[in-house]
């Protein structure tokens, strides 16, 4: 046990609700970078980046089963949980930057660390966590809630603290006679709610699930212990998914990593919008139709937060009304994606993320329970 | 994996021509193709599916190519994914024209003999027409079974209701059929028990409840017989929420695809409303999800069981003439649908499959000179007649929103009056008068041309216009009748030198006196709902039928069937009933085809149903 374990239940939902903004702070960079893409070019990154998002959205309920298993209360209209980009992520001994920007190399640079597998190096097993050199103002996902100033090494060692936590905390519970896993079952997402989304949707009841489902997301983005495909050898990892674009050709089974034998892929990396990247509102000119549409489309994110934190809190159903919500982002970011921005020669507008704190209800969502 | 799978499972025309150890050989990736494939898989038998198309979208990538031309088309018809192969024609409504008396029409692929000009159509490529069909999986009811015992009408079927019962739950489990029973329990149609379907039903659209908020409580009398009136939802091909009490409490999970990432494995049903032709979600079911899971299967040495060649028209049965069973196909290999060049390779098998249509198949038995005691072989063409009524609505209601058609009045389908009139199902389109007037774009260009409407005026003249249209498809039973045909000549063929299809077809009086009780119906249900009737038959369509003074323009459903009936006897019948050839003990011909009645549901279901009964009956053929 070092000290940065995790020693109580209310610092393991803490973790769990970092582990739920660390999964969704993936999909506004991957969303962007997707519909940046221009149409009729790069059908095999669209598909990719299509793939590896609905997997992230996955990975974002399982960790809310989790954490509504052990009786915590997901939270995705918590002021700080959509991140403000761009946001650091644990890279070995230092971090790197999340960043909104558009499809193209840089972004897929930046993807391929958001996905490597890092397992420390033997002589740093053991060390603890690492001192930020990212300035404070910059939100470090992944952080351990009592030592803000610390990183891990790398999203994996994040997760495995977490694992070690469940172990320990439920160990100490059965000594008592008792169980950490006291959350309504009826607040469990199954795949009635959530079904090919780029994996198995099981209800977290116990030890051995949550270890299980902290597993699959571990494997859908990195690999099973470096192997290119995850445990049941159906699906490759997101590292090696995106490393096939950059190497411009498909893996297929007995492939070592890094050496893709399949057939060969194209790859424009021209063939995107030029959209700012990390826009923010207060770059726009007031008044215009662009701030007004990235406005449109932060109330209407935040709104959608909402429906999934209710959602997450005993509505399971109110996950069938996300998915128009997602046709309508899929418009409302064209619409920012392919128009120029004023004052930025050559650039683009983007969706900025600025998610507005106290949401009213949407209106689609009262509809929804009218009807349930 | 996001990896072509097509390297994998295309086998190479000369190793098919060298082999001799196919178990079955199968015409046609359809879905009846497809069912038998999987089944003979799973049992340890080496498979061949030829398929005329290119087989290009067995791939992800190839079936986006399919949405990319559907959605760059000019001409949104149910073929307008598809791409133009003269190798493999096919039928293709736009090109249609009407028929001056006595005249043919062989400008198009299926030759149109007349008197009546049907616009019916299928699909020639992997996938076969479960790559555009509409999804809709009502079971035929227990009376159309038996039409000629109960009303004088078509033919009884050599099976009961009772013995098709459990292949129809293999085929709503293999479509992954999404319906409440509770929904489905309407004239007579029971159901076990614990039976629950796949998936839970798909919600009715706002459009369906508007409709059924005007006739719900009312009823039309017929022949002294009251029937009320309501809105009921369809069992659909497509995915909603996996039941879990699916299986005993085991729940179903929707799988397979033409890719097999799971994210492409069929999504969940987005209310696109162009289901037909192309799902963009793979929501709809199509035989590539079976054909998935068959080619999966692998043999005892790891050797994949089920094979693919493509671009392999089959053009002659050879029959041995002694023993009057199938020795090998012939078969035409192109190299490129763009060019007639092909070679043709002779293929081998101990069991023989035509699953390629109701249309091909007959066509290829007929081409191929066989002998039929019955001469019935392309005899009994069936599709359902449809008419079709529009109105405008008197408020927005949503038209546009949800799949193609999620409900319908249906509690015609059956009722002793069809001693003397066809029966109907209506179908309620969410796609509102497109079929009928080519809407929206038709919309557009009058708002524009005719009254000068722009900016917001065009906005909001659309929205009214558009989001108020209903259309009621009636879809009317069409009874066998023999000289309702397919024929060949050889003075029509194709590029490869094959045999075209010529179609003689009449619409029969009976359906007509239905088509003319519908449109009656048609306007009762308008008056109530207070809609304005704006239907309109012109007698330049080339579908126009005159009937007792009134005209109508009858539009063909793609529900074919017939054209090699089944039956109890090799003198009443060309199949039995596993759809066993009755002269070629070898030969199955499956599909629509073996249907003796098709009542008012369409064919698909029960074509399945039946061919999980037939690859049954090929397994014990072959032990």
């Amino acid at each position: 046990m070092y000290s940065y374990s995790i020693k109580t239940l209310d610092e393991l939902k803490e973790f769990l609700y970092r582990a739920m903004q660390l999964e969704h702070a993936t999909i506004p960079p991957y969303l962007t970078a997707l519909y940046s893409i221009k149409s009729g070019v790069n059908q095999d990154a669209t598909q990719v980046l299509r793939v590896i998002v609905v997997e992230e959205m996955l990975h974002l309920t399982i960790a809310a089963n989790i954490l509504n298993a052990i009786g915590g209360t997901p939270d995705l209209v918590r002021p700080d949980f959509v991140v403000s980009y761009p946001a650091a992520l644990p890279d070995g001994e230092t971090d790197f930057k999340v960043s909104i920007q558009a499809f193209g190399r840089d972004a897929l640079a930046t993807f391929l660390k958001i996905e490597r597998p890092a397992q420390r190096p033997e002589h740093l097993v053991g060390n603890g966590l690492i001192y930020r050199k990212t300035p404070a103002h910059i939100t470090a996902l992944a952080s351990h809630p009592r030592h803000e100033d610390l990183h891990f090494y790398s999203i994996g060692e994040f997760y495995s603290t977490i694992v070690e936590g469940i172990k320990y905390l439920e160990a100490e519970a059965h000594g008592a006679g008792t169980t950490i896993f006291i959350g309504d079952s009826s607040r469990q997402i199954t795949s009635e709610y959530y079904y090919s989304g780029g994996g198995e949707l099981f209800p977290v009841t116990d030890l051995k699930s949550a270890l299980e489902a902290i597993e699959l997301i571990i494997e859908q983005g990195e690999g099973d212990g470096g192997g290119i495909y995850d445990d049941d050898d159906h699906e490759l990892a997101h590292y090696y998914r995106f490393e096939e674009l950059v190497k411009g050709r498909y893996y297929q089974k007995g492939d070592q990593p890094g050496h893709p034998t399949g057939p060969q892929l194209q790859v424009d990396w021209e063939g995107a919008y030029p959209i700012k990247e990390n826009l923010k509102v207060g770059d726009i000119f007031e008044g215009t139709e662009l701030r007004e549409a990235a406005i449109a489309f932060n109330t209407r994110y935040g709104e959608f937060l909402q429906l999934l934190t209710r959602a997450y809190n005993g509505q399971p159903s109110l996950l069938l009304e996300a998915v128009p919500m997602m046709f309508e982002f899929r418009n409302m970011i064209l619409e920012l994606i392919r128009n120029p921005l004023p004052k930025h020669p050559g650039k683009n507008g983007s969706p900025t993320y600025e998610i507005p704190g106290g949401i009213k209800q949407p209106a689609v969502t009262r509809q929804a329970e009218v009807n349930a | 994996m996001l990896f072509p799978l097509e390297s994998a499972i295309r086998a190479e025309a000369k190793t098919v021509a060298e082999s001799d150890d196919y178990d079955i050989v199968i015409v046609g990736s359809g879905i009846s193709g497809a069912i038998i494939a999987k089944q003979a898989a799973e049992a340890g038998k080496r498979v061949l599916i030829l398929e005329a198309g290119t087989g290009a979208n067995v791939t992800l990538a190839g079936y986006d190519n399919l949405l990319t031309t559907f959605y760059s088309a000019a001409s949104k018809d149910n073929q307008s994914p598809f791409p133009v192969n003269a190798n493999a024609a096919m039928p293709r409504s736009p090109q249609l024209r009407k028929l001056q008396a006595g005249e043919t029409d062989s400008s198009s692929y299926i030759v149109q003999s007349g008197p009546y000009v049907s616009d019916t159509v299928y699909t020639r490529i992997f996938g076969g027409t479960t790559m555009h069909w509409e999804a809709k999986t009502p079971r035929l009811l227990r009376s159309d079974f038996k039409t000629r015992t109960l009303f004088g009408q078509g033919l009884d079927w050599p099976l009961s209701f009772e013995e098709v019962e459990e292949d129809y739950h293999l085929a709503e489990r293999e479509i992954g059929v999404s319906a409440n029973v509770e929904d489905q329990q309407y004239l007579g149609q029971t159901f076990p028990n614990d039976y629950v379907f796949p998936m839970r039903g798909l919600p009715l659209s706002y459009l369906d409840q508007q409709v059924n908020k005007g006739i719900e409580g009312t009823s039309v009398e017929l022949y002294d017989k009251t029937y009320p009136l309501k809105v009921r939802p369809y069992p659909q091909g497509r995915n909603s929420i996996p039941n879990p009490a699916y299986d005993g409490g085991k729940g179903y999970r929707p799988i397979g695809a033409v890719d097999t990432h799971q994210v492409e494995e069929g999504g969940r049903c987005q209310g696109n409303t162009n289901c037909v032709p192309l799902c963009p979600v793979q929501a709809r079911y199509h035989s590539g999800k079976t054909l998935a899971k068959a080619f999966a299967v692998n043999g005892k040495r790891g050797e994949r069981l089920v094979e693919l060649l493509p671009q392999a028209v089959a053009s002659k049965v050879n029959i041995d003439p002694d023993s009057g069973k199938v020795r090998s196909l012939e078969v035409k290999i192109y190299k490129d649908p763009a060019s007639p060049a092909h070679e043709t390779i002779t293929v081998k098998g101990k069991v023989f499959v035509l699953a390629a249509g109701a249309i091909e198949t007959a066509r290829l038995m007929l081409a191929s000179g066989l002998r039929s005691t019955s001469g019935l072989v392309g005899r009994n063409l069936m599709d359902h007649a449809y008419l079709l009524n529009w109105a405008l609505m008197p408020e927005i209601c949503g038209t546009m929103r949800g799949t193609s058609s999620t409900g319908g009045i249906v509690d015609l389908r059956d009722g002793p009056f069809r001693e003397r009139q066809a029966a109907f199902a209506i179908d309620i389109h969410n796609d509102g008068w497109g079929w009928a007037t080519g809407a929206p774009t038709s919309d557009l260009l009058e708002l524009v041309d005719d009254r000068n409407l722009y900016g917001a005026d065009l906005r909001h003249g659309m929205i009214n216009q558009v989001s108020r249209q209903l259309l009621l498809a009636f879809m009317i039973e069409v009874m066998p009748v023999e000289s309702n045909r397919i024929a060949v000549d050889p003075q029509y063929t194709d590029a490869l030198g094959n045999m075209r299809p010529i179609l003689s077809f009449t619409v029969p009086e009976y359906t007509m006196k239905g088509a003319a009780y519908g449109r009656q119906f048609a306007r009762t249900v308008f008056t109530r709902l207070g809609a304005q009737d704006h239907t309109r038959y012109d007698p330049g369509d080339f579908g126009y039928v005159a009937y007792e003074g009134q005209g109508y323009a009858i539009r063909g459903g793609n529900h074919l069937a017939g054209t090699h009936i089944m039956g109890t006897t090799k003198t009443n019948s060309v199949v039995d009933k596993n759809q066993r050839s009755w002269d070629h003990e070898n030969l199955y011909l499956v599909g629509g085809g073996s249907m003796p009645t098709i009542g008012t549901a369409n064919v698909t279901l029960t074509l399945a149903a039946m061919c999980f009964r037939s690859g049954r009956d090929i397994l014990k053929s072959l032990h």
